[in-house]
């Protein structure tokens, strides 16, 4: 079980590493981007391309893998205000709900990402199932977190108290 | 409305007030609708993925985030804060003027008010209590009250947002805050100088003049940034957009080469921050992209739109209840999501009525800043009571007064839309409304 | 009242007059099926109506040729540069055998049924610099703001000019503050956009023929009778008459509103730009799945 939580945390933060890869990439390639055009004049598109991937997959892939629920941005007026039962109560009832949209909505959403496969991005070429299978990989992590989060809450200890000062808004 | 999207709504608040984050409250709420439609599940990847993919103006928000990110941990707040300190710590209540100084230069950088609050805040935070020369509350309330002003000076996320759902620009956006925010930052300074006659705050040490120049001079980098920005936009160097990463680029320069406070451990750090805080706001972002495709299949904002001007409001009268709306509805919701959920609902009327996008733009940024003040649920209230470890009850009754003048102030801007118009009309902004 | 629905999504505004197309052509269909319109992009993401017309999202839709041509290479042809002269040849070709070949290529593959092309104006240089514009040669180093991707680049570059990718809704301010020295749209676009209040000139190059294409997907014109398919067709081609009518007359008014507001217009060499945009077209990878001989029977028309 140790040994378990070890590769863990192992994993999770090899996530966390690719994560800021993705933040960096982003970063590197605008300035990238604006040093062709405006100093170079020779303007690029490509850049703009990559951007746009990094963005998509930074936001799934952090989602599914990285951040966890109380760093979202959620509503957490009632949540923090009741009693650890009825919290206990709210998880189950979410993650159920959660399981149960996402893995019935999970066969359409993995047809349409193969049907995808008719479309290239407009530089690089890159097929855009490719691109767009970490929305599969997120659906899964959604369904498999949720289980986790409804299983610890029904069974596990107590979760952490809830720290305002760690809530995630970009204003 | 339809069953299904009555069913829908409902499911998503009630996720929503079980704690389940935003995005994935509003995902789940939508394969609810798709569902009971008999539609093509697979709708909510597409309108996520396709949306996120097609908006490039989006990428904006990352980039202003990991710029808030590097200026706080190098040591650029601290040069600001002894430069400002310089400049106006004479005066009596000197550190609560520092305070709204700094606010306004460190807006010019920012676009995040949480930011400002976390950072440059903290840090203020320490000052203006350690000697006990202000309450924690006070001096809480008046970092809140100050960050507010963050994304209303350019540069500012939730104006990237609101463009984005407006199809706005943001140059022009960026311009129109410039004016209210400043008028906003004065007001604050009045406040503060007629509270410090009546509670006899402190004088700060006074700084000699003579060493202004040399304090100015460590500051210069910091001070130019706004400048850079501007002459980046607007200078034909980069699009808006991109200015977020000249924003991030030169803070990184100025801490990591000219200052060396920030190491590569520090560099990772913010980074991985960033991106985290980037996931959730852009998953925030996702969840609202796959609910906007249940509202506009149901035409909500065509009826809305229609009901309201069956009212014949006047302009004026729509404006009020905007205002009125968008600040109940900030006691209650995180600005983001009523940035992304609400606001879209509301601009057809706006345009209908020939309100201006950009002063419309403005007014609602304004708003949703103030919802950030304005108790139960304002996030700036929730990181300050902590930070300054004050009961909720001592701030709020500390933010008050500033709230009040704010909301007169927002008045303002509501009601004199050159306020905000006049600086982009400089810049050679048309309004579309105007020329026929 | 189980009329089948004909929901719709397009990119430009309530306000276009491609708006007033399709009401005209939903009165025209209300007798047999009901149109349900959605503008300004809010449905579906520009370029992602096609996907959504093959998955049965949607039922009808304004899809850019460039989006067709991603899935048929052979499209491509109908979307380079210097091809159609104006909206009476690109309607022309539509009517002709060759074009009903295109058409069977969309039908067959892609599972949609063209009812016509809708035209909305020919694209034109247009400058916020002085320099007069003669040939390709003299766009060297101008940085021409044209849509992302690979094409749109290779057009740019056959102009001449140094093709840059930039967001459509920042191009106002590039264009003002100078980030960019021009941006190639059709007039009307020019208007709407307001891009006119920051350029100096407009080079009458008509490198591109601006159109997109009315369709409706094959599940929903098969539901229909024989009789309700003609009158649907009927009722897009009347619509499409009265929106090429309208455009073409909202160019030859721009032009002189333009002029009057002080912008330098003038034709270059077109014959110049047609010769090396054609040359270089034909030299690249591009014209290799261009189906046999349809370039000349195109110029023929
Ligand atoms: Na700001
Ligand atoms: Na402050």
């Amino acid at each position: 079980m140790a040994s378990l939580t070890r590769i863990g945390a192992w994993l999770h933060a090899r996530a966390e590493n690719l994560l800021a890869a993705m933040l960096a990439t982003m970063f590197v390639v605008f300035i990238v981007q604006i040093v062709f055009r405006y100093l170079l004049n020779f303007p690029i598109g490509w850049t703009h391309e990559i951007s746009v991937i990094m963005w998509v997959w930074l936001v799934l892939f952090g989602t599914a893998f990285v951040v966890r629920d109380h760093e979202e941005i959620r509503f957490d007026l009632l949540y923090s205000t009741v009693s650890e039962r009825t919290r206990r109560a709210m998880v189950v009832i979410c993650a159920v709900t959660v399981v149960f949209f996402f893995a019935i909505s999970l066969p359409a959403v993995l047809d349409y990402i193969g049907f995808m496969k008719v479309e290239k991005t407009a530089y690089l070429k890159i097929r855009f199932d490719w691109l767009y299978s970490i929305y599969g990989l997120f659906a899964v992590a959604m369904i498999v977190r949720q289980l986790w989060l409804g299983y610890q809450a029904i069974w596990g200890r107590p979760g952490d108290p809830i720290d305002v000062t760690k809530i995630k808004s970009g204003i | 409305m339809s069953l299904a999207f009555a069913l829908s709504l409902g499911l998503i608040t009630v996720l929503a007030f079980m704690g389940l984050p935003m995005g994935a409250s509003m995902i789940t709420g939508s394969i609810l609708y798709l569902l009971m439609r008999g539609q093509d599940m697979g709708i909510a990847a597409e309108q996520l993925l396709n949306g996120m993919y097609t908006n490039y103006i989006m990428l904006a928000v990352p980039l202003f985030i990991l710029a808030a990110e590097i200026m706080n941990s190098g040591s650029l707040s601290e040069r600001l804060l002894n430069w400002c300190n310089a400049v106006v710590g004479r005066f009596r209540g000197g550190l609560a003027q520092v305070n709204i100084l700094q606010s306004i230069v460190f807006a010019g950088m920012s676009g995040s008010a949480i930011a400002d609050a976390a950072g440059s805040g903290k840090m203020m935070q320490y000052m203006m209590t350690k000697d006990g020369k202000y309450t924690p509350s006070y001096a809480a309330a008046l970092t809140a009250a100050t960050a507010v002003i963050g994304p209303i000076i350019p540069p500012s996320i939730p104006m990237v947002l609101y463009a984005l759902v407006a199809d706005t620009s943001i140059g022009y956006l960026f311009l129109g805050g410039v004016v209210p925010g400043l008028l906003m930052a004065g007001l604050m300074m009045l406040q503060v100088a007629i509270t410090a006659r009546i509670r006899n705050f402190p004088v700060e040490q006074p700084v000699p003049l003579r060493q202004l120049p040399r304090m100015t001079w460590q500051a210069l980098p910091v001070l130019l940034m706004p400048a850079v920005l501007m002459f980046g936009i607007y200078g034909g160097v980069t699009t808006p957009t991109e200015a977020a990463a000249v924003a991030a680029f030169y803070a990184l320069i100025v801490s990591v080469f000219i200052y060396r406070a920030v190491k590569l451990p520090d560099l990772y750090s913010s980074v991985l921050t960033s991106a985290k805080t980037t996931a959730s706001i852009g998953m925030l972002i996702a969840g609202a992209l796959v609910f906007n495709y249940v509202v506009t299949i149901e035409n909500i904002p065509r009826t809305i739109s229609a009901t309201l001007l069956a009212w014949d409001l006047d302009p004026t009268m729509f404006l009020i209840a905007v205002n009125i709306l968008l600040l109940l509805l900030g006691c209650v919701l995180e600005g983001t999501t009523i940035l992304l959920v609400i606001v879209p609902v509301l601009i057809p009327t706006a345009q209908a009525l020939g309100i201006d996008m950009v002063h419309f733009g403005v007014v609602v940024v304004v708003n949703i800043m103030l919802g950030l003040i304005t108790p139960p649920y304002g996030l700036l209230l929730f990181i300050m009571t902590r930070i300054a470890n004050t009961s909720m009850r001592a701030l709020v009754a500390d933010v008050g007064p500033f709230l009040v003048g704010l909301i007169i102030a927002l008045l303002v801007f509501t009601f004199v839309p050159d306020t905000v118009l006049w600086l982009p009309k400089l810049f050679g902004y048309v309004s579309p409304s105007i020329t026929p | 009242q189980d009329k089948p629905v004909l929901r719709f999504s397009a990119v430009f505004s309530e306000q276009d007059i491609r708006a007033e197309m399709m009401k005209q052509f939903g009165e025209g269909v209300a007798g047999f099926s009901t149109l349900e319109p959605y503008y300004g992009g809010n449905l579906f993401k520009q370029g992602t109506e096609l996907v959504a017309l093959q998955r049965g999202n949607l039922e009808m839709g304004n899809i850019a040729p460039q989006d067709v041509s991603n899935q048929i290479p052979a499209w491509s042809l109908l979307t380079s540069g210097y091809l159609f002269r104006d909206a009476e040849h690109l309607r022309k070709f539509f009517d002709s055998e060759v074009g009903a070949e295109f058409k069977k290529m969309a039908e067959d593959q892609l599972g949609i049924r063209i009812l016509g092309p809708t035209y909305f104006g020919i694209r034109q240089v247009g400058l916020r610099i002085d320099k007069e514009i003669k040939t390709p040669a003299d766009m060297a180093g101008v940085k021409l703001r044209m849509p992302g991707g690979d094409a749109w680049q290779f057009l740019g570059t056959a102009l001449g000019a140094n093709p840059t990718p930039m967001a459509y809704a920042e191009v106002y301010t590039g264009l003002q503050t100078g980030a960019i020295d021009g941006q190639d749209n059709p007039l009307p676009n020019v208007e709407n956009m307001k891009f006119y209040e920051v350029m100096k000139q407009i080079v009458l190059t008509s490198h591109l023929v601006g159109y997109d294409l009315l369709v409706i997907s094959k599940a929903a014109w098969d539901k229909l009778a024989p009789a309700d398919q003609e009158a649907l067709q009927a009722a897009a081609t009347a619509a499409i008459d009265f929106s090429q009518a309208k455009h073409v007359e909202r160019e030859a008014e721009l032009l002189k509103k333009f002029e009057t507001d002080g912008l330098k217009i003038y034709a270059p060499d077109v014959d110049a730009f047609r010769a090396n945009t054609q040359k270089l077209y034909l030299e690249s990878e591009l014209a290799k799945s261009w189906p046999e001989g349809a370039l000349d029977k195109i110029n023929a028309l």
